[in-house]
């Protein structure tokens, strides 16, 4: 646990392997260890005749649990499960229907150096595994607050990326959420960060990788 | 470190060589409030846990459906709604961390007279508290809600309850406990339904656990 | 059984080597009588005596223990008996035995009891011995009375408790398949337990300290520390009295 920050990679004219491979190079010359793969992937559960969508995605970091966002337009819903969930997911097959054309996963090599955890994730949709582009996951671990630390990360993804470090606090944080007290603004910046805010960065990648690629459909 | 493997492949792998225990072997009965006492007695004296006390336990369980598409007439009635229930522990200690159990239970099998119990697809979930939210928005209606207060003993893997029907507003639902015997095994376990005859067995005249026929209860009349 | 076995051979061994000790010992006390009789003091011959009585304590005391296999189940049967003189037997006893024949048989065969069981045997008999034939008959009484009481003391408790119990399956059912019918249909179908709204469903409002994502459904801030704090129940009452959240 710690708090996570994801953000794209832009590629420049590079090849996924190529970016990958460098930005790995980069890691093990500040004294990154490499510790084995990731994996993150999401599922898409859409009503036959409604407009609900129901987000089913994996953690590789959480092998035990499955986070689900349920979209209904309005507001999204999450769930953190056991794995038998998914078992749950096919049981509704006629209500709700996988769509595999465009499920998503990025995946990669995963470093340690000292308090920060960094996985490099290549994104690839459907089972062609068309490749998408490329999702970097900084995770500070002592710290469970983004506004604590939110300036380390930063300074740390400036190091690793220099002018494609992003500047701005990701939109995830600072989104002001509905709150039942009008004078009081609430949003995660400031809240203890939680496995499911992990995954709700990428849901939100995700659907725009997604949304670039993909008829209006979706 | 190998690659890690995508949670729904490996699901689907353990699916297939039946090591995810899906299938709840079931008896039923019950016992009159005033004859409980020597039930657990009696099964203080056959279960595992006799050192201790019988577990105690008291949930809230609500029950939902989720119906098929009513556009389609045909295929709604091809498909029977699916019940999912939402099972949450309301005894002491209960805190933010204990999560809820929302319970697949599916339709009950009878099978031939040489099958000792009811067999019917079972699956249990750990949830966050999201899940009654999650399942409204998600179409499902709340069909009924109840209290279970009771006690719990073992006996190997078989699992035996002793537990009290409260409606909502706590009034209690017959003046017996129900009684149930059950095992949770992976497909194809059915000698485990062989033992749990014998356990029955051990528990008459004082309850008759035997399988009960859903259908034919349903059309008793209500 | 194999182990079994090879516990025996072990003890067998262990016995065998006592019992050459024994003999070893016995042969040399035999030996100082016979060569050195006139040299012989009474010391040396005790401390040979204390060496003989020493092993054979040892021997009994093997014997015994209780892990040594029983030895007792086993039985020796003579099975061939002869009254030629047999030159192997000559050998292996030393020219002690030549012979095996019916008359011998017994004596070197013949079982004997335990020397502690021995002893208690002997102390019984004479006690039974010294009992006048009227305090025996007078004992035999005794006995007879207490343990007819006895017996009658547990047919009664036996017909008390058959009655009792033929009672209790007679007039007490201990279940009622009607009660089971209703049972089984409020918990499969909900049947008698069909949501009619009121206040009800505040039962799934979580206590937990946030609930993750945007949805709200206590009225209490999220955003404040409530760590293991309830949600208040009348606000939730209120809530939920005018319609069910989950309907």
């Amino acid at each position: 646990m710690g708090v996570t920050i994801l953000t794209p990679y832009p590629l420049q004219n590079k090849s996924g392997a190529e970016a990958i491979e460098e930005l790995s190079k980069r890691l093990l010359a500040l004294g990154a260890t490499q510790a084995g793969q990731f994996l993150v992937d999401g599922d898409i559960f859409e009503h036959s005749f409604k407009k609900i969508k129901i987000h089913v995605m994996h953690n590789s970091e959480y092998p035990a649990s499955v986070f689900s966002i349920l979209d209904n337009g309005q507001k999204q819903i999450p769930l953190i499960t056991d794995l038998i969930f998914d078992l749950l997911m096919l049981k509704v097959n006629p209500i709700y229907s996988s769509k595999k054309m465009i499920k998503i996963e990025s995946k990669g090599p995963r470093f340690e150096l000292g308090d920060f955890l960094v996985k490099l994730g290549s994104v690839t949709m459907s089972q062609n595994q068309n490749f998408k582009g490329i999702l970097i996951e900084v995770d500070y671990r002592p710290c469970l607050v983004p506004a604590f630390c939110w300036d380390l990360i930063k300074e740390f993804l400036q190091g690793l990326l220099g002018q494609q470090a992003p500047t701005a606090i990701p939109g995830y944080f600072t989104n002001t959420l509905p709150s039942n007290n009008p004078n009081q603004h609430y949003h995660r910046f400031n809240d203890t960060y939680q496995p499911i805010d992990t995954v709700q960065q990428y849901l939100e990648h995700f659907n725009n990788y997604r949304k670039q690629s993909q008829a209006p459909t979706i | 470190m190998d690659q890690p493997a995508a949670a729904m492949d490996s699901l689907l792998q353990a699916l297939q060589v039946n090591i995810i225990p899906n299938q709840e072997y079931l008896l039923q009965g019950s016992v009159l409030d005033t004859a409980v006492q020597r039930v657990l007695h009696r099964l203080k004296g056959l279960c595992d846990n006799v050192e201790s006390a019988p577990e105690q336990f008291s949930d809230y369980e609500a029950c939902f459906s989720l119906g098929s598409p009513v556009t389609d007439q045909m295929q709604a009635q091809q498909q029977p709604p699916l019940f999912l229930r939402v099972i949450r522990k309301t005894s002491e200690p209960v805190d933010a961390g204990t999560p809820f159990q929302l319970r697949y239970i599916g339709n009950p099998e009878l099978g031939d007279a040489k099958r000792p119990t009811l067999v019917r697809a079972s699956f249990d979930i750990a949830c966050s508290p999201t899940i009654c939210d999650f399942l409204t928005e998600m179409g499902c209606q709340l069909k009924f809600e109840y209290t279970i207060r009771g006690y719990l003993f073992r006996k190997g893997r078989m699992k035996i309850s002793v537990s009290k029907i409260f409606k909502i507003n706590q009034e209690p639902i017959s003046q017996s406990y129900l009684v149930e015997l059950s095992v949770l095994a992976p497909s194809g376990h059915d000698s485990v339904a062989e033992d749990m005859r014998i356990f029955a067995e051990k528990l008459k005249p004082l309850v008759l656990l035997e399988k009960i026929d859903y259908k034919r209860l349903a059309q008793m009349g209500n | 059984m194999q182990r079994e076995e090879k516990q025996l051979e072990m003890f067998l061994d262990n016995s065998l080597i006592k019992l050459n000790d024994l003999k070893k010992a016995i042969g040399q006390m035999i030996q100082k009588i016979e060569m050195e009789h006139e040299r012989i003091n009474w010391p040396q011959f005790l401390d040979n005596f204390a060496l003989i009585s020493g092993h054979l304590a040892g021997l009994s005391k093997q014997l015994a223990l209780e892990y040594t296999p029983q030895i007792s189940r086993l039985t020796v049967l003579p099975l061939f008996l002869s009254p030629d003189v047999d030159e192997h037997l000559v050998q292996i006893t030393e020219g002690r035995l030549p012979v095996f024949a019916a008359e011998c048989v017994p004596d070197y065969l013949r079982t004997k009891p335990d020397p502690t069981m021995e002893s208690r045997m002997n102390l019984h008999e004479a006690k039974a011995n010294a009992l006048t034939n009227e305090t025996a008959a007078k004992q035999v009484a005794q006995y007879t009375k207490i343990v007819s009481h006895v017996s009658d003391l547990i047919s009664k408790a036996r017909d008390e408790w058959e009655i009792e119990s033929m009672n209790r399956n007679a007039q007490m059912p201990t279940y009622s398949q009607a009660d089971t019918h209703t049972l089984v249909k409020a918990v499969g179908m909900g049947t008698n337990l069909a949501v009619t709204g009121g206040p009800v469903g505040n039962m799934l409002i979580p206590p937990g300290p946030r609930m993750p994502g945007p949805v709200q459904m206590s009225s209490v801030s999220p955003n404040l520390p409530q760590m293991g704090k309830l949600p208040s129940s009348i606000k939730t009452n209120i809530k939920s009295a005018s319609l069910h959240p989950y309907r």
